[in-house]
């Protein structure tokens, strides 16, 4: 039986393309800047200076062909309950999928697909943990997109049919069933315009951005005529510090206007949707995305609180999925990326019943706190040293580092603690944000305690768990805890498998 | 604490760490002899000799007595029917487990240095981790890869 083939839609090969032009702007900058705009004309140079733009003239056109090429050999079809794709001119690359192995669908919209209504379909199987979804279709129609979702389904649950008739259930209560099933579709979490804008207020992004902004500015220096800044700074000055202060407002306003645009464009529409045990998010405004997790892939779950959030009472819940959502990038799902921490358990509950979100957790002990902070102070005292050295009056202000440091340990040991109920973990710590990781014991894949010689003298030890996540996995880590304590959860650990 | 696990690596991996610490230590002596032979042509202050045989002779001792010993020491490791257990760790001892169920290969390595004293390594890898116990007698790693392996196909759970 000859099945019918399917072929990507022509865009496919633009995006292609421009994808392969996004990596090539970096290394085509680097020249760029490097030649320093050096194509003076008539100079016995001029060849010379030619040939790294015919170069990348010569690479665009490779791109370009390939791309076209690409989409030209792509073929997909369903034949034998498989997925079905082959492509290649010289090289034919072939990859069957069983429908039982794929586990979700995820779907992006950049914006050429937009204006054509395409959408590209990432296919992702159990074995797909090094990041990349098992088959990329770029750039198909809707219809054709739903009709490979519709297409697997129907596979499925006809094998299931199959096999629930040999048990001898009548298919029409699984008719009415599948009806329910379906109904079954809810809304968890919507983000709207206000919850967006406290969102990039409050967002790490924020540093980012002025980190970027402080790139840029530095890719320019050569141009920007700093002398003459200064001149006028220092009149400015005289002018009284109000312009100053302006000026910086106006530094920040703008930062934060970026941060909210750039937070828009992420997470315009940001929807949480469980439909028959899988979660669908979708969110983005030029690009839209749409993720889809099965719950049962979900191994581990994060409450994040930055501090700045914390002291609001927000909170964002990540998850730790055993498939990669888009590839490298993202291999932790957000899944609510804000929320007032009052209204994070509702949710939760519904989605997770086996877990219990509220505990009192076990604090490491008093004497553990110097843990927290004595560790800084070798990368700490080398620097203050060499601060005092080299910029001698001044540099002894380096000292005043301690000061903060000595807080965040401070800090870092009143969050840290753990709580152990049933089959249930619960470490909390602090780097900056406050974590609170939730996991099953079924998920834990190693359980580690470290000591070092000072840790063993006041009988202290640290904990810490992998989880599968991605490529190495994702690791929790209770520090300083009593030594009973960490005892305690080894042996919990160990009673998994009765 | 909880009691001290059972097996340590044997003997000749000590001597094998030594000569891992030997050649480390070769590499340095070389970096700091073309050290100072730059220093000799280019007349650079004389204080940069000290600290090259300095660096080499610290480099040495560490490398070749003192880390291996710890290390060696610090060495342990249990393979029993549900879980396995290591422990291991220089400055930081860290003290593993691996629940069996997780486990989802185990391989055997081997070296020209360890080919030569009949030594391998095993590492147990996990569905996010992998976990070594090095020199290993070649005849014992076998048998314990084996061993683990038969013990990991125990019902999986689903991950």
């Amino acid at each position: 039986m000859f099945e019918r083939r399917y072929k990507l839609h022509p865009v496919s090969a633009v995006v292609d393309f421009v994808k392969g032009l996004k990596e090539l702007i970096l290394p085509f900058l680097i020249l760029f800047f490097a030649n320093g705009f050096s194509f003076n004309l008539g100079d016995g140079a001029f060849w010379a200076s030619t040939i790294p733009l015919g170069i990348f003239i010569l690479v665009i056109l490779v791109h370009l062909i390939t791309g076209i090429l690409k989409w030209w050999t792509y073929v997909y079809w369903f034949e034998e309950n498989e997925l079905r794709v082959e492509y290649g001119l010289f090289v034919k690359k072939k990859r069957y999928i069983p429908f039982d192995r794929i586990q979700s669908f995820n779907y992006k919209e950049g914006i050429f697909h937009r204006i054509f209504g395409l959408v590209q379909v990432m296919v992702e199987t159990a074995g797909s943990t090094n990041g990349k979804p098992e088959v990329i279709l770029t750039a198909i129609t809707k219809e054709a997109a739903n009709q490979i979702e519709l297409v697997t389904r129907k596979r499925k649950e006809q094998k299931k049919e199959n096999e629930l008739q040999e048990e001898n259930i009548v298919s029409e209560e699984k008719v009415s069933e599948n009806q329910t099933e379906s109904l079954s579709t809810r809304v968890i979490h919507k983000l709207n315009t206000r919850d967006l804008i406290i969102l990039a207020t409050t967002s790490s992004s924020m540093g980012v951005v002025i980190a970027g902004v402080a790139a840029v500015l530095s890719q320019f220096a050569e141009f920007i005529p700093f002398e003459w800044i200064f001149e006028e700074v220092s009149s400015i000055i005289k002018f009284g510090f109000v312009l100053v202060a302006l000026a910086v407002f106006v530094t920040f306003l703008f930062t934060w206007i970026v941060a909210v645009v750039i937070t828009f464009i992420n997470y315009f529409n940001f929807t949480v949707i469980e439909e028959n045990d899988r979660l669908t998010i979708t969110r983005g405004l030029l690009e839209k995305k749409k993720v889809t997790i099965p719950l049962n892939r979900i191994q581990a779950i994060k409450i994040v609180e930055n501090p700045l959030r914390q002291i609001f009472g927000f909170a964002a819940v990540v998850v730790e999925s055993a498939s990669g959502g888009f590839g490298g990038e993202e291999k932790k799902i957000t899944l609510l990326p804000l929320i007032k921490r009052k209204h994070l358990y509702d949710p939760l509950q519904e989605l997770f019943p086996q877990f219990e979100w509220q505990q009192s957790l076990i604090r490491p002990p008093k004497k553990a706190q110097p843990f927290f902070y004595r560790i800084d102070f070798i990368w700490l005292l080398p620097i203050i040293a060499l601060c005092s050295y080299f910029w001698f009056p001044y540099g002894l202000l380096s000292v005043l580092i301690i000061v903060p440091v000595l807080l965040l340990g401070l800090w870092q040991y009143k969050t840290t603690g753990y709580a152990i109920s049933g089959n249930q973990l619960t470490f909390c710590y602090r780097i900056f944000s406050r974590v609170t990781f939730i996991v099953e014991k079924k998920r834990i894949q190693a359980l580690e305690c470290r000591q070092t010689f000072f840790q063993k003298r006041k009988a202290i030890t640290s904990v810490q768990l992998t989880v599968m996540s991605g490529l190495t996995g994702a690791k929790a880590k209770a520090p300083n805890l009593e030594n009973r304590a960490a005892e305690e959860i080894m042996s919990w650990f160990e009673k998994t498998s009765s | 604490m909880r009691n001290q696990l059972m097996f340590q690596i044997p003997g000749k991996g000590l001597t094998v760490w030594r000569l891992y610490g030997l050649f480390n230590t070769l590499v340095v002596a070389i970096l700091m002899g073309v050290a100072g032979f730059l220093t000799v042509f280019f007349e650079w202050p004389s204080f940069i000799y000290y600290i090259a045989i300095a660096v080499v002779i610290i480099v040495g001792l560490t490398s070749i007595w003192l880390f291996p010993k710890i290390r060696w020491n610090h060495w342990r490791y249990e393979v029993r029917e549900h879980e396995i257990e290591i422990q291991s760790g220089l400055f930081i001892v860290k003290r593993t487990l691996i629940p069996m169920v997780r486990v989802q290969h185990v391989d055997t390595t081997q070296g020209p240095i360890l080919k030569k004293y009949d030594l391998s390594n095993i590492s147990i890898s996990t569905a996010a981790t992998t976990h070594i116990i090095p020199m290993l007698e070649t005849n014992d790693a076998d048998s314990l890869r084996s061993r683990i392996s038969i013990l990991a196909r125990v019902a999986e759970d689903d991950v």
